[in-house]
């Protein structure tokens, strides 16, 4: 099932290309919505919320035009990256009107409210103001108001922006959680390549409002073809050894990093290990990381 | 060891929600609900609640102190007909300035804070346009106006009825009052809270749309009272058009028959409108009323966060 779908979506601010042309689909999954600032990912989300409308081209949210009607957002979350909560209300009573804002009668949606506030792990703290809560509690009740009215499908923008390092475990968790536990599909837009890789399924790459690259997180992050090979002593006669064997080596630290792995390459490893009489400690495939591919950081804090 | 009678801890897991969606008309519903929440302080700290019943007592003084002065000349002087008391007719030409102070603070807290603290991103992609977020605000605090300019009228009312020696003649007498003050009291709620509107679609700051309007009717009903004084009458009657504050009042007097005294109005400029055709101060008031509704839908219209 198709959730999200753009077809040659094209936004310009005056002279400002904000996308160009983009056409990808998001299902049933975690999608990470990946590139620098600026990338147009904000601009893409707006589009399918209703907020802004394409310049040209089509956006479609669960089959209908994002610009017809209002309907269809009772079935979609979204979650802003910057402040978006009242501080002088608790959060149940925020999260309940929350769920009546999206169509709710008031009795289910005291319900809502309780069950979400328990996911997030806000229970106990659930009539204390939102003014005093920290920068992870007032995310999960952002996320939680994003999902308090069961939707299909939520826009997370930025959802670990301004988290300290566990804040931001703890939130990656419940993000993945979302979709494996609850069953509602997510795009997650973020800079950071580490949030994407943790818990997304796809990923859609924009770059200068275009789409670089769409694919599988598993494809982009599998098995290199480079194998890490760590030895006690003899290192230079082994790599000796590996290069008379017409092995592509390279020395990385005290790790000797044998490139463009072919089949039998393990045997003529293990051919220079005898020559070599080098003791092996240990042999690798080497894993991509996201942040390998592209040009993109994946640790730390975004601007 | 653990035994059935300790209890047990359920996980209930997460449960989709298979129960009614009500779409648009559930969600403008809620936002004029949270509206109405929010101008009373509801659901916020004791302080929140102080403005609206600080003045909502306010408006009720004046009514009280009416109906005391006719309950008590009532007693003195039983025979005397003619006697001019203050009574419905009057009431607003006092406690107009209140009502409209009250909207000045209260107006923004409904409108300012949900772009201040970004709620508003959160309304918008909910299934209701940013008209609809507009207009159901608009109609929590319209309500509020309404409550808050009927309540003292009623009580006045009571209180008037009451003390008449003869309360069956009195209302038989006077029976036409009621659906004058409720007239002219909701042309008043629906001024102040249009006005107050319009200027806390301007700004995210609250206390600043509230000491603009709190000056704009101080400022223009005291200006334009002292020009009126000081020019021909004739032009005076356009001039006074011009006092923000003053011109439900007019409306008021026409709702009542003119039987407002020439220096009715905050800086007596009742008289010179008195001296206007009755159908000038009636499109003057829809025409602002209805010229500030559309900016406000504009200013909603365009918002995309």
């Amino acid at each position: 099932m198709i959730l999200l779908e753009a077809r040659e979506l094209t936004k310009r601010f005056g002279n400002v290309i904000a996308l160009e042309q983009v056409d990808f689909t998001v299902s049933q999954s975690v999608t990470g919505l990946v590139g620098h600032n600026g990338a147009g990912k904000s601009t893409a989300i707006k589009i399918f919320l209703g907020l802004l409308a394409p310049t040209a081209g089509e956006a479609l949210v669960l089959g209908l035009a994002a610009t017809d009607g209002v309907d269809v957002r009772e079935r979609v979350g979204y979650m802003p990256e910057h402040d978006c909560l009242p501080s002088r209300v608790s959060a149940t009573e925020f999260l309940k009107h929350m769920a009546e804002a999206s169509g709710i009668p008031p009795h289910h949606a005291r319900t809502r409210a309780s069950d979400l506030l328990r996911h997030v792990g806000l229970f106990e703290e659930r009539y204390r103001a939102m003014g005093e809560y920290s920068t992870g509690m007032k995310q999960r009740v952002k996320l939680a108001q994003a999902l308090v009215h069961d939707p299909v499908l939520a826009l997370l923008d930025e959802p670990t922006a301004g988290l300290d390092p566990t804040g931001r475990e703890e939130m990656l968790d419940l993000v993945r959680r979302t979709h494996t536990e609850f069953g509602i599909s997510l795009v997650f837009s973020s800079h950071l390549m580490g949030d994407i890789e943790r818990t997304c399924d796809r990923i859609i790459m924009l770059d200068h409002g275009r789409v670089s690259q769409t694919g599988e997180v598993s494809t982009f992050t599998q098995e290199s073809e480079t194998l890490y090979v760590e030895v006690d002593g003899h290192r230079d006669e082994f790599m000796a050894a590996l290069e008379s064997r017409d092995l592509s080596v390279a020395s990385d630290g005290t790790v000797v990093v044998v490139e463009d792995v072919h089949d039998d390459a393990y045997d003529l490893i293990r051919d220079a290990l005898a020559e070599s009489g080098a003791p092996l400690r240990r042999l690798a495939p080497r894993r991509r990381a996201l942040a390998d591919l592209f040009d993109i950081p994946s640790e730390g804090d975004g601007p | 060891m653990s035994s059935a009678a300790h209890g047990q801890v359920f996980d209930l897991g997460y449960r989709r929600y298979e129960g009614p969606r009500a779409g648009r008309k559930r969600a403008r519903l809620a936002i004029y609900k949270d509206g109405l929440r929010a101008a009373m302080g509801l659901g916020r700290g004791g302080r929140a609640k102080v403005p609206p019943w600080l003045f909502i007592t306010a408006m009720l003084i004046p009514a009280i102190i009416f109906a005391l002065i006719a309950g008590a000349a009532n007693r003195i002087a039983p025979d005397f007909d003619e006697l001019d008391l203050p009574s419905h007719a009057d009431y607003y030409a006092i406690a107009a300035i209140i009502l409209l102070i009250f909207a000045a603070i209260v107006g923004p807290e409904l409108l300012c804070s949900d772009r201040r603290d970004g709620v508003i991103h959160l309304y918008l992609v909910r299934p209701l346009t940013p008209g609809d977020y507009a207009g159901a605000r608009w109609a929590a605090l319209a309500t509020i106006m309404v409550a808050a300019a009927w309540l003292p009228q009623l009580v006045l009312l009571a209180g008037l009825t009451l003390g008449d020696p003869d309360p069956g003649s009195y209302l038989a007498e006077n029976w036409l009052d009621i659906p004058r003050f409720l007239a002219a009291g909701l042309a008043l709620a629906l001024y102040a809270a249009t006005l107050a509107f319009l200027v806390a679609s301007f700004t995210t700051r609250r206390a600043l749309a509230a000491v603009f309007l709190v000056g704009l009717f101080l400022i223009s009903t005291a200006v334009i009272g002292g020009v009126a004084q000081a020019v021909d009458p004739d032009v005076a009657r356009w001039i006074v058009l011009l006092s923000i504050s003053d011109v439900p009042l007019y409306i008021n007097d026409l709702v009542f028959n003119n039987r407002a005294p020439a220096s009715g109005g905050l800086a007596g400029t009742t008289g010179f409108a008195q001296r206007l055709p009755d159908v000038v101060p009636v499109v003057w008031y829809v025409g602002l009323v209805a010229v500030a509704g559309l900016i406000i839908r504009e200013r909603y219209r365009r918002f995309t966060g």
